[in-house]
């Protein structure tokens, strides 16, 4: 169980994080999500105790990380997958690390096996890939047995298979009843993983619930309308709460208005309407919905793709153009 | 703490066997400083540097006085190897009895340095922070290295001394000269030296912490240790007797100076200089502990 309670940090001019609450379960994976820079892994190290709160508090099994007695047994963290010597072994890392509880050799061996080490234990860790580095990361946290575990981008560099296996710890360690706190910045890796998701942006919580909730939440329903008089049904469709983007020729996506009223609408108005499909989001979609005015550092390429490349258009950049409503209203004018 | 579920197993017994302490942080730094190669490599090279200047100080020494004892002076006589041996000045660690420190400043540079690297290599790696999730109140990690640092130092001098005066000796006592472990001064220059290379490594470890930067830090303790007391020697220059006693308070000077024995007029005794030498060692330990414990890392 992890708490924050106004958790804030703040570095010169820059405010990381921004007074953030939250509460991690026992029992479940929970998701820390947000886009790069939101400040996931300024609050990870200050749970830890690495970095000193500007204001707030954060306890972990309702004490400060540094006050446990055992820390190791408490906690296991996974902050970052280069912390560790890069001239000793992986094996010796682990040594010095279970040494300072006592924790016995075979523990060691232990992890070492768990996270699939064993033919590059006794090799220099700088040599290590990314993905290396991540499973011995993880085989430090892991090495205390601990009831929390806090894990920042596990997945970062692994393989399809070490995906899935970090995927698999994390559920069967939920399961054993111990907290589980995974950081992502990929929507897609958190959907199949968490049960309860923190979407973080700027620095501030704007969304703490459960998966399912999220998608709810965030799903503007919508609709696909195909019609070859695109501009004469965007302007009958305006209104209040309304929004009509064009992605395609011939093609509308209208929310805020069911399928039922854009037909009537349709056939009232003798406007040829020749598909009417409903569209439902993917978390994918309600997280970008979610965080679209919270990332940190726009790439250029999203200034003109409203969406990011995501599975509906295909994430091949082909052009695809979100209209705005102000600017679909523009349009009608200039279109025919 | 809410949920029945957790508290059952959220705490494992913190019994005294489970927990973190002291002499587990310092095992743990133990297994770090001797699972490095390089570590390893530059203990050896440091105690076969030690000894290899040592004897090349000595044969210096040893040719001086043979040249001083071979030619005749200005009243027509030789000197005897006595005189020649006691008209060295005192206070300049030149004399028979320091022997066993005549590698030393070898020591100093390299354990000063390893001793910046114990620390700093951490932060460069990141691995500072796997060590303080293990260590959290990070006061016992800096401690458990000082600890290590002062006794691989003190251990490392000190045989290193042993070995350079056994080797030295008979080049002295071939000349007649009185020289063995009874001699004034000699074990106290051997068991003071390993102190002064500690008290170094200890500024190493300190100035490794405070800039978390190992090039930064040795190049800081190399300027401390050799380039002041060179820059110092040039205020016997200033006009005025006051700046002709200011260069041996330098740390690496009240600190030679702790290694010697005897009175000498207008120079601090050793055990001033021994003493203005651990202030220094504390000037630098104390900011470089306050840093640590409120630093995010």
């Amino acid at each position: 169980m992890i708490e924050a309670h106004g958790l804030r940090k703040v570095y010169g001019e820059k405010t990381a994080v921004d007074g953030v609450s939250f509460t991690v379960q026992p029992g479940k994976v929970t998701g820390f999500l947000g886009p790069n820079g939101a400040g996931k892994s300024t609050t990870m190290r200050m749970i830890m105790g690495l970095d000193r709160p500007t204001a707030g508090s954060v306890t972990v099994n309702g004490l400060p990380y540094a006050r446990h007695k055992a820390p190791l047994h408490q906690v296991g963290a996974l902050l970052d997958a280069k912390a560790v010597h890069t001239s000793r072994s992986a094996y010796n890392h682990l040594r010095a690390m279970a040494a300072t509880h006592g924790i016995p050799k075979k523990r060691i061996d232990e992890v070492i096996d768990m996270t699939g080490l064993s033919a590059v234990a006794k090799k220099k860790a700088g040599g290590f890939s990314l993905g290396m580095g991540q499973r011995l990361g993880i085989a430090n946290a892991l090495l205390g047995d601990p009831q929390t575990l806090i894990l920042d981008e596990p997945v970062n560099g692994l393989d399809p298979e070490g995906v899935l296996w970090v995927r698999n710890l994390a559920r069967y360690l939920a399961r054993e009843g111990k907290t589980v706190f995974i950081s992502s910045h990929l929507m897609s890796e958190m959907a199949q993983t968490a049960d309860q998701l923190i979407v973080i942006g700027r620095g501030r919580i704007i969304a703490d619930t459960t998966v399912e909730a999220l998608i709810e939440s965030q799903t503007r329903k919508r609709t696909l309308v195909r019609t070859p008089d695109t501009s004469r049904l965007g302007v009958l469709l305006a209104g209040e709460g309304v929004r009509v983007d064009q992605n395609e020729p011939e093609t509308l996506e209208v929310s805020g208005i069911d399928p039922r009223r854009i037909a009537e609408l349709a056939l009232e108005n003798r406007v040829l309407v020749y598909e009417l499909t409903p569209l439902t989001s993917s978390l994918e979609e309600a997280y970008f919905q979610l965080t679209r005015d919270e990332v940190e550092y726009h790439s250029h390429l999203e200034s003109h793709a409203g969406q990011a490349p995501g599975p509906l258009n295909g994430g091949s950049g082909t052009g695809a153009y979100r209209m705005s409503d102000a600017e679909a209203a523009a349009m009608e004018g200039s279109q025919r | 703490m809410s949920t029945a579920t957790v508290s059952a197993k959220s705490t494992p017994p913190a019994t005294a066997g489970h927990g973190v302490n002291f002499f587990r942080v310092l095992d743990s730094e133990f297994i770090k400083f001797r699972t490095l190669l390089s570590t390893k490599i530059l203990v050896l090279g440091t105690f076969v540097a030690i000894v290899g200047v040592a004897m090349l100080a000595a044969l210096a020494r040893w040719s001086i006085i043979n040249q001083m004892t071979s030619t005749e002076g200005p009243g027509g006589q030789k000197m005897t190897p006595q005189q020649a041996a006691e008209s060295i000045p005192a206070g300049q660690a030149f004399e028979l009895y320091n022997l066993p420190n005549a590698g030393l400043n070898i020591g100093i540079l390299v354990l000063g340095s390893l001793a910046v690297l114990f620390i700093a290599s951490e932060f460069a790696t990141g691995m500072i922070r796997s060590t303080f999730n293990a260590a959290p109140d990070r006061l016992s990690t800096f401690a458990a290295k000082a600890v290590v640092l002062v006794v691989v130092s003190y251990v490392l001098s000190i045989a290193g001394g042993a070995l350079s005066f056994l080797l030295a000796a008979p080049m002295f006592t071939g000349m007649g000269l009185d020289l063995d472990w009874g001699t004034d001064g000699v074990l106290y220059s051997l068991l003071t030296g390993g102190l002064y290379v500690s008290g170094v490594a200890l500024i190493g470890l300190s100035l490794g912490t405070l800039l978390k930067n190992s090039a930064g830090g040795i190049t800081i303790l190399v300027a401390i240790m050799f380039v002041l007391p060179f820059a110092g020697s040039f205020l016997a220059f200033v006009p005025g007797d006051f700046w002709k006693y200011v260069p041996q308070y330098l740390p690496s000077e009240a600190g030679g100076r702790f290694l010697s024995i005897g009175h000498a007029d207008g120079i601090l005794d050793p055990w001033q200089g021994g003493l203005i030498f651990l202030g220094y060692v504390i000037l630098f330990l104390v900011p470089a502990m306050f840093a640590l414990k409120k630093r995010d890392v």
